[in-house]
């Protein structure tokens, strides 16, 4: 499977994170957070300083580009389990 | 000197939920459930507070005003601060994603449709450092 991390983080910042993480991910940047807000994922003013950011959210697409499984976090403590997006994906 | 035993034994719970749930964070099953946190807060409140019934002293009184102050300042980043508005419902399961392109971390695009018959794709839009 294919992991892209999406924030609107500049990609140096990004890429720091992939190399502290020695993690397989592709960190995509999304400045003006417009794919997150296509998405729907947008929180409005819900940074330090008032300005809009994302929804941590997990999306998980098949071959064909049909969306299967999402979890989308309600409190921003709580994360989907790895094992679980795992499993979602298996098999697509 | 012993019967304040139960007066640092509440800060010691008090204060060992919270380091241990932040040491703890990269374990999905604990850091996916903060009411852990807040139920070593209420655990120490309740041993102080039982301290304090048995001797209003100030170190018990002391243990439990740290233990509530604790237990509400949880409590309300929990319930009130880390809370997320809902999403616009625009994404339902079923349903193709929106494509995109977007700059890697290397500078090249990446489109979602070039992974189409390739293999499955996981997005994780996460909150960044601002």
């Amino acid at each position: 499977m294919q992991i892209l991390a999406i924030s609107p983080d500049p990609n140096e910042r990004s890429q720091g994170l992939a190399e502290k993480l020695r993690a397989r991910y592709r960190f995509l940047a999304d400045r003006d957070l417009a794919v997150t807000r296509r998405y729907g994922f947008v929180h409005p003013r819900g940074g330090p300083s008032g300005q809009d950011v994302p929804i941590p959210t997990t999306v998980v697409i098949d071959r064909r580009g049909i969306v299967r499984w999402l979890r989308v976090a309600d409190n921003y403590q709580v994360r989907p389990d790895p094992a679980d997006v795992a499993r979602a994906a298996r098999g697509l | 000197m012993m019967r304040f035993v139960p007066a640092l034994l509440s800060v010691v719970v008090s204060l060992g939920a919270a380091v241990a749930y932040l040491s703890l964070l990269r374990v999905p099953a604990i850091r996916n459930h903060p009411a852990l946190y807040l139920a070593g807060f209420a655990l120490g409140a309740a041993i102080a507070a039982a301290a304090v019934w048995r001797s209003a002293r100030w170190p018990n009184l002391a243990a439990l005003a740290f233990s509530v102050a604790l237990l509400v300042l949880g409590g309300y980043f929990n319930f009130v601060f880390a809370r997320l508005p809902a999403a616009s419902t625009v994404l339902k399961v079923g349903e193709a994603a929106p494509d995109f392109t977007l700059p890697d971390a290397t500078g090249a695009a990446v489109t979602l449709a070039s992974f189409r018959d390739q293999r499955p794709v996981v997005l994780v839009f996460y909150r960044g450092y601002w």
